[in-house]
């Protein structure tokens, strides 16, 4: 943010600068004309002017060359990570290589190197920054139709802006387009039939939601060579269509561009007329590849874009059968309904049109069995579709691998001698050699990493670190060596029949020794009546060697879309950093994971946290809370019953509106939902301790800490609670433990001071405050000038406010922090003066109050028993 | 000597000068390229040495990408923008790469402290300073623009103010204050942790 007196820092800094020094003070003092602020920044600048002069002189480079000149070994990295950044990074992703370019811009090979996968990046050639209204409607349609999460459709990670041009990335898919997969061997019937049966899938998914595509078309169909059809683009077309439109005025058919050249031959006749387009136009573009797919031609062809419209609006296609031989009635039938020219007379849904080649493909017989051909039905979502179940299997197995293997490891930790650290899991075979169980298996593979991965106390390979051993048939053993880990776990999958089987073994690197074996052996009919069940049992059984925390990650899902789930993770992890970065990261993450699923309750939840926990430790509260609040009422409409939510309104109710009562029975509800959600007993811990129960509180507290042994602020703040029940010396040594693992933790630092100075051991508490990474913060700066005030150093704790004053133009400052150095000083009026402003802000630390030993020379005063009245406190 | 690709190179630097924004983003991978194999050949010598110097190394870039005569100085100066931005992300990676590798995954970073030459007693390093240099984008975009260009692009004052269209009387006000934005806010913290 650019300070208002940014242009007059900089001209008193340089006119400054063009006298003595000795005479610069005084020149500030006048030409700032009374402007503190003013003054005091300039002279701040002005102080490093001097110890700036020889500063980042010399140019980056040689500084790092000579840096490692004598580290060959450092040289050598930065070597390969120059190879590395092979070509320019847009965002988090970098660029790979390109894969093609088209009308609305190129696209490449990427790598996402924060979820650390390859995507297809699109950098689109259109403007994304003009007209709200269109950018946000396409936004809008390609994330709905990506959301839907269906097979066929491609999933869009993330659109966005790099210096001025819009980008999409997206699920990379390795495979062909369409127009490639035609241009080589002919397609067979059954081969054809699959493709578009398929293509009909994802356009009955997207219609049944509103999303017409407009531009089907073979450049916008990818086959992966398993034979599994992704379609792209979902509304990009429209956003296109009306960008040039705009641009040109004229009937965008008319416009000789290459852009719409590619486009006519699949145009409906609505189309080509410029009316007004229906799911309908999708049918019949479909038709037209259907129709190439099995003749090779194209049904309205004609030398100029002219031509090929004249043969849309007016001509007949030749009939099918008289291009190839051994063409089924039913399939000319097909096409020619959905080629017709009056939409009318069209199949009305693609899912009728779906229907008709589902049926067609069986007649057709099993020359090879229809593979992810999944188009569901508009009307009917069946409960058991072989599909369905399939994957509802696939996942069962991979939650009871999971929690196995998280079981052992935990165990194995106890008894310590056998402890599992690291573990790399390696591709599951697909023993069966179908595309359809290397799918599976594939997946299975890596949602046991994405699940594995959240267990914080074990070091789980990355997908891209394993998946280079997919197909090598490499020793289990030796591959453990070379990565370097502990255990490896290798599996199988095999489909018989109706029937899936899993077979996993996890094995220790150093002596072969087996540590776990199972076999999941499911019928396909009974899986979904089964899976809570066993689940559940299961769960049950390693529930004692789950820390509770990382059970709940195992077990519940709250979506089905396996994208907004990891993006879950990634925000809960970075929520748990709470500075300034992690939680905006954090914030982006939540955000992110709804917008793959708007009815992710759990990712608004994250968001009220992250909200919440921005404006207790660095924001004015009075800008986060109010979105906190929002996102926690929102988690609670999609479920009521969602723990997390509930300890998330708690927290708010506590911290924002002083909602004493209410904010006890948020958490009192949460815990009753989720006996096991750490957060609802670390925030009600707080609660009791503030409200001066203290027993409860440290039970809580202690509840917490068991159920997540791995979070850093709940370690440190059973300190807290220790001190409030003025337990000061238990304090100091948990304080000291926790300090001891992680020196360089500044909550616990904080606490520590805070315990010595209730000890009257002002000289430790001054000594703790300075140790802090950030000695003074804008949530937490008044300590060390209150232990000043306490200790006698006056001067010092003037200084103090005179640094929080400085700090005020950079950043949010809490006024609870002056409050409490004037409180310590004796200067009851300017304390009262910040307590009302802290109470103004909603001052999060101000809830500590009543307890708060630094204002206990303000509590006779009657405005302050009448501030406390307004929070709805008593003294 | 101009290498096969310089034909190409420069009808990108002089469509992308004449306001081609699409010619910036084939120009950028391609300089790129050059720019990381130089770096590795200057690496090597280093150890072995000689003495490396940022300029010489993107001129040696230019000189082999760029057809010299058909591009006026001020494409030149272009180049040498695109060339600091590179060498800013290549670095900076590096030094974070190289923060983690070394505390075990903890984010914590990485000196390359001696040649930097700061405040004594402190150290400071690249991925600090690149924070630094965005949080001064937001108060000031040119001057973290100037930062940029001379010290991760190793341009000298009039290079700099080619490159932003700036006179060099501008870049070397901009240049002072900057260091000492930079310095202040380096040395006194930038981040909250609560």
């Amino acid at each position: 943010m650019k300070p208002e007196n940014w242009e007059q820092v900089e001209r008193l800094y340089h006119d400054a600068l063009e006298r003595e020094s000795e005479s610069r003070a005084a020149f500030l003092d006048e030409a700032s004309e009374g402007n503190e602020e003013l003054r005091r920044e300039v002279a701040a600048l002005l102080a490093y002017d001097e110890k700036a002069a020889s500063f980042i002189e010399a140019p980056a480079l040689d500084v790092a060359a000579k840096a490692l000149a004598s580290d060959p070994k450092a040289a050598e990295q930065l070597e390969s990570l120059v190879a590395s950044v092979v070509a320019h990074q847009i965002g988090t992703y970098r660029l790979l290589s390109t894969l093609g370019a088209g009308g609305m811009g190129e696209v490449h090979l990427a790598f996402d190197t924060r979820l650390e996968r390859k995507v297809a990046l699109k950098l689109l050639s259109v403007d994304l920054t003009t007209d709200d209204e269109r950018v946000r409607r396409f936004r809008q349609e390609a994330l709905t139709a990506s959301a839907l999460n269906h097979p066929n459709i491609i999933t869009v990670y993330e659109i966005g802006e790099w210096e001025d041009r819009a980008f999409i990335a997206t699920e990379y898919v390795e495979g062909v387009t369409l127009r490639t997969r035609m241009r080589g061997r002919r397609l067979p019937l059954t081969g054809a039939v699959d493709i578009a049966l398929q293509i009909a899938g994802a356009l009955a998914a997207a219609h049944r939601h509103g999303i017409v595509h407009r531009d089907i078309k073979p450049e916008n169909v990818m086959v992966r060579p398993d034979g599994l059809v992704k379609v792209l683009d979902f509304g990009i077309a429209k956003y296109a269509e009306s960008a040039r439109t705009r641009e040109s005025k004229q009937s965008w058919i008319r416009t000789e561009t290459g852009v719409v050249m590619g486009t006519t031959a699949y145009m409906s006749p609505e189309q080509a007329r410029g009316q007004e387009v229906d799911a309908r136009t999708d049918i019949w573009s479909l038709g037209v590849i259907l129709y190439e797919m099995v003749t090779r031609r194209l049904p309205f062809a004609g030398k100029t874009p002219t031509d090929r419209v004249a043969a849309i609006l007016e001509r007949e296609p030749e009939p099918i059968s008289k291009l190839r031989r051994g063409i089924p009635a039913e399939l000319e039938r097909i096409v020619n309904r959905a080629l017709a020219k009056n939409r009318n007379e069209r199949y009305a849904q693609a899912a009728d049109l779906a229907a008709d080649l589902r049926k067609l493909r069986a007649a057709l017989g099993e020359e090879r069995p229809p593979r992810f051909a999944l188009p569901v039905p508009a009307r009917i979502l069946p409960a058991l579709s072989r599909p369905r179940a399939t994957v509802a299997l696939a996942a069962l197995s991979l939650m009871i691998i999971a929690l196995t293997v998280a079981g052992l490891v935990y165990s194995r930790r106890d008894t310590g001698s056998t402890a599992v650290n690291s573990l790399a899991i390696l591709p599951l075979v697909n023993v069966s050699g179908s595309a359809e169980t290397e799918y599976l298996s594939d997946g299975i593979t890596e949602s046991l990493i994405n699940d594995l991965s959240q267990l914080s106390s074990l070091r789980v390979l990355a997908r891209s670190t394993v998946f280079r051993y997919k197909g090598r048939d490499a020793d289990p053993l030796k591959v453990g060596r070379e990565l370097g880990v502990e255990a490896v776990l290798t599996g199988r999958v095999e489909q018989r029949g109706d029937t899936l089987v899993v077979q996993a073994d996890l094995v220790k690197v150093v002596d072969g020794s087996q540590l776990w074996g199972g076999r999941f052996n499911r019928r396909q009919s009974d899986v979904l009546a089964v899976q809570e069940e066993v689940s559940r049992e299961i769960a049950g059984k390693l529930r004692p060697r789950l820390s509770g925390e990382e059970q709940r990650r195992l077990t519940k899902h709250h979506t089905e879309n396996a994208e907004a789930y990891q993006l879950y993770l990634n925000g809960r992890f970075y929520w748990e950093k709470r500075t300034p970065e992690g939680l905006n990261r954090a914030i982006e993450y939540f955000r992110e994971a709804i917008a793959r699923d708007p009815n992710y309750a759990l990712a608004y939840a994250g968001l009220a946290d992250s909200y919440a926990l921005l404006g207790v430790f660095h924001l004015p509260p009075g800008e986060t809370f109010p979105k906190a609040r929002e996102a926690a009422l929102n988690a609670l409409r999609i479920d009521d019953t969602l723990a997390e939510a509930h300890a998330a309104l708690g927290h708010i109710k506590q911290q924002y509106e002083y909602d004493w009562a209410g904010a006890e029975r948020e958490y009192k509800r949460a815990i009753e939902l989720n006996p096991n959600y750490a957060n609802a007993h670390h925030f009600y811990a707080l609660y009791l301790t503030m409200m001066g129960r203290f027993d409860e509180g440290l039970a809580e507290i202690r509840r917490a800490q068991e159920l997540e042994p791995f979070s850093l602020f709940i370690h440190a703040n059973v300190g807290a609670v220790l001190s409030q029940a003025r337990g000061y010396d238990e304090a100091i040594s948990h304080l000291k433990k926790v300090l001891e693992m992680n020196p360089n933790f500044d909550h616990a630092r904080s606490l520590l001071g805070f315990a010595y100075r209730q000890k009257g051991m002002y000289e430790e508490a001054i000594s703790e405050y300075k140790k802090r990474a950030v000695p003074v913060s804008g949530g937490s700066g008044g300590e060390l000038g209150l232990a000043y005030a306490l200790s006698g150093r006056r001067n010092e704790a003037l200084k103090e406010l005179d640094k929080l004053q400085e700090l005020s133009k950079q950043r949010y400052v809490a006024p609870y922090n002056r409050a409490i150095i004037y409180a310590g000083l004796g200067d009851k009026d300017n304390a009262l003066q910040w307590l009302e402003r802290a109470y103004e802000d909603r001052s999060t630390r101000l809830v500590w109050i009543r307890l708060d030993p630094g204002l206990d020379k303000l509590r006779s005063e009657p405005r302050f028993a009448e501030l406390l009245r307004r929070m709805n406190l008593t003294a | 000597m101009p290498t096969p690709e310089s034909h190409e190179v420069t009808q990108l630097l002089l469509a992308w000068s004449a306001g081609d924004r699409a010619a910036l983003d084939r120009l950028i991978p391609l300089v790129h390229a050059e720019l990381h194999t130089l770096a590795k050949r200057f690496m090597r010598r280093e150890r072995a040495g000689h003495t490396l110097q940022t300029t010489a190394l993107i001129n040696e870039a230019y000189m082999r990408l760029i057809d010299a005569q058909e591009v006026r100085w001020q494409n030149r100066a272009h180049f040498f923008a695109i060339a600091a931005r590179l060498m800013r992300q290549i670095l900076v990676d590096f030094a974070r790469e190289r923060g983690y590798q070394k505390r075990g995954g903890a984010a914590r970073r990485v000196e390359l402290d001696e040649a930097l030459v700061v405040s004594p007693g402190r150290n400071e390093d690249l991925v600090a300073l690149d924070e630094a240099l965005n949080a001064l984008a937001e108060v000031d975009a040119r001057k973290s623009r100037v930062v940029e260009l001379r010290f991760f692009g190793g341009l000298n004052l009039e290079e700099t103010a080619e490159a932003l269209k700036i006179s060099p009387d501008t870049v070397r006000r901009d240049w002072r204050l900057a260091k000492s934005w930079l310095l202040r806010r380096l040395s006194e913290g930038g981040q909250d942790e609560a």
